[in-house]
């Protein structure tokens, strides 16, 4: 039986601790990619005509059925050749730009059924009445609809990101350093031990990170919902 | 950028003795998922204190970190575990590291499927009115019959979208099973492009296998969506 020192899992949370940065960067970088595309996703599927809403349910349904480390993969062989036919050389670009590029390709499709179901549940009476009192479709949309919608995609968003956060940690696969690499790295200068505390102190970062971006957007949903509450007992 | 279809072509047939250990790893952790996490779903929703705090503590941390770190974490784990209860306790003459691989591969993703199985079952169980259980005790079935006459039946429906999601899930996790040596799609894959650098070919073969694969489990799944919500058709008929 190997020795197992508990105490190194808190030697090695700080040589971990500047690698959290990286993680949380890739996660902003697909969130905004990802979140852009699937914005247009979405609204491509609910105003363009029906040939546009086969083109995005193909997308997301082909999208769904892709392991993501397949999709990494694809990504980081695939891309810098399809660039080189066009003779744009990405060959040297940082690693961080793939991992981005694949998770916003795979996150586009979540987020592409969150914001749809998120608009689709606010009252389609909610958007004339507000046109009918002279408001521009702009001016409903950012002030009535926009509100509202935002409320009923926070608990999916929470789950896409959480899922999000946990895939991102196969970025090391390609080389990329977050805090997956770093303990990866460390294992293999210390010759393959420590092993199991250093995988332990993973855990426990990815842990709580998953746990505070979900509390936190618990949080902002319950605020948000509070002035609806007051509304309806207003009303 | 040239494809080499020739390679392509080999690598499909090659990935084909894949698809079983693929399937394998997916239904049989199902299987074996399946009556672990309908009790721990019990235990949560009928709010027993300690047994529900552990389950919720456990699907808490299961569903917050990544599959690759627990793939990662048990397959350095449980090889020394189980030799060293074997060699030392029991006193067998047994080579653990002889064993197949892919018996870690289902202990981990059971331990992952059941937390997500977990959260399908109580949310699908709550789904049916709490008044269908008082009204099954109320006319002298006892719990087992109420949940397996009453209560179950109505709850499949509901859990039956989840479930889908949920296999579909675990089948891409297991494309990380190359971790554990297994030798499934994405193992075989990788070792055929490793060969000559054909990467992009060969990742393309089996994404198009993953998605005949996934098609395939959503057919199977609506079809038996169709057959257990067949009570609503009639009854709105």
């Amino acid at each position: 039986m190997r020795p197992f020192h508990p105490a190194y899992i808190f030697e090695v949370l700080p040589q971990l601790f500047p690698y959290i940065g990286v993680t949380i960067a890739v996660t902003f970088g697909t969130v905004l990619g990802g979140g852009l595309i699937g914005l247009l996703l979405a609204a491509a599927k609910i105003k363009r005509g029906r040939i546009a809403k086969i083109l995005v349910n193909t997308y997301v349904y082909l999208t769904r059925c892709i392991p993501s480390i397949v999709m990494l993969f694809i990504v980081y062989y695939g891309l810098p050749e399809l660039l080189m036919v066009f003779g744009i050389d990405i060959n040297n670009v940082h690693k961080a730009f793939f991992v981005i590029t694949t998770f916003s390709i795979l996150f586009a499709a979540n987020m592409s059924e969150v914001f749809r179901s998120a608009y689709e549940a606010v009252d389609k009476g909610q958007r004339e009445a507000a046109i009918s009192i002279g408001m521009s479709e702009f001016q409903a949309f950012r002030r009535i609809l926009l509100p509202q919608c935002t409320v009923y995609a926070i608990p999916n968003f929470a789950n896409a990101l959480v899922n999000l956060i946990k895939e991102g940690s196969l970025a090391y696969t390609i080389g990329l350093i977050d805090i997956m690499g770093k303990g990866q790295l460390i294992i293999g200068l210390n010759m393959g031990s420590y092993s199991l505390e250093t995988y332990l102190s993973l855990f426990l970062l990815y842990w709580i990170l998953t746990i505070i971006s979900e509390k936190s957007l618990k949080l902002l949903e319950k605020r948000l919902l509070q002035g609806k509450k007051i509304l309806h007992t207003a009303g | 950028m040239t494809i080499n279809t020739a390679f392509m072509i080999q690598t499909f047939l090659d990935v084909l003795a894949g698809i079983p250990v693929t399937l394998e790893l997916t239904f049989i952790t199902l299987l074996v998922s399946f009556p672990i996490a309908f009790f721990m779903a019990l235990q949560k929703l009928e709010k027993k204190k300690f047994s529900g705090k552990i389950v919720s503590g456990y699907v808490s941390f299961i569903r917050g970190t990544p599959v690759v770190l627990q793939i990662l974490f048990l397959y350095s784990l449980l090889p020394t575990i189980l030799n060293y209860f074997i060699k030392e306790v029991l006193n067998l003459d047994v080579d653990i590291f002889a064993l197949n691989p892919i018996i870690y591969a289902f202990v981990v993703f059971s331990l992952n499927t059941i937390a997500v199985l977990t959260e399908v079952f109580r949310s699908a169980l709550l789904t049916v009115e709490h008044g269908q259980l008082e009204a099954a005790l109320a006319i002298g079935l006892n719990k087992r019959q109420a949940y397996a006459r009453i209560i179950i039946p109505q709850a499949v429906v509901f859990a039956l979208p989840n479930l889908c999601n949920a296999t579909i899930n675990l089948m891409k996790s297991t494309s990380l099973a190359f971790m554990m040596t297994v030798k499934d799609i994405t193992a075989i894959a990788k070792v055929n492009a490793a060969y000559g650098y054909n990467y992009i070919e060969a990742y393309l073969v089996i994404s198009v296998l993953y998605i005949i694969l996934c098609t395939v489990v959503q057919f199977g799944y609506g079809a038996v969506e169709r057959y257990f919500s067949l009570y609503k058709r009639i009854s709105t008929n």
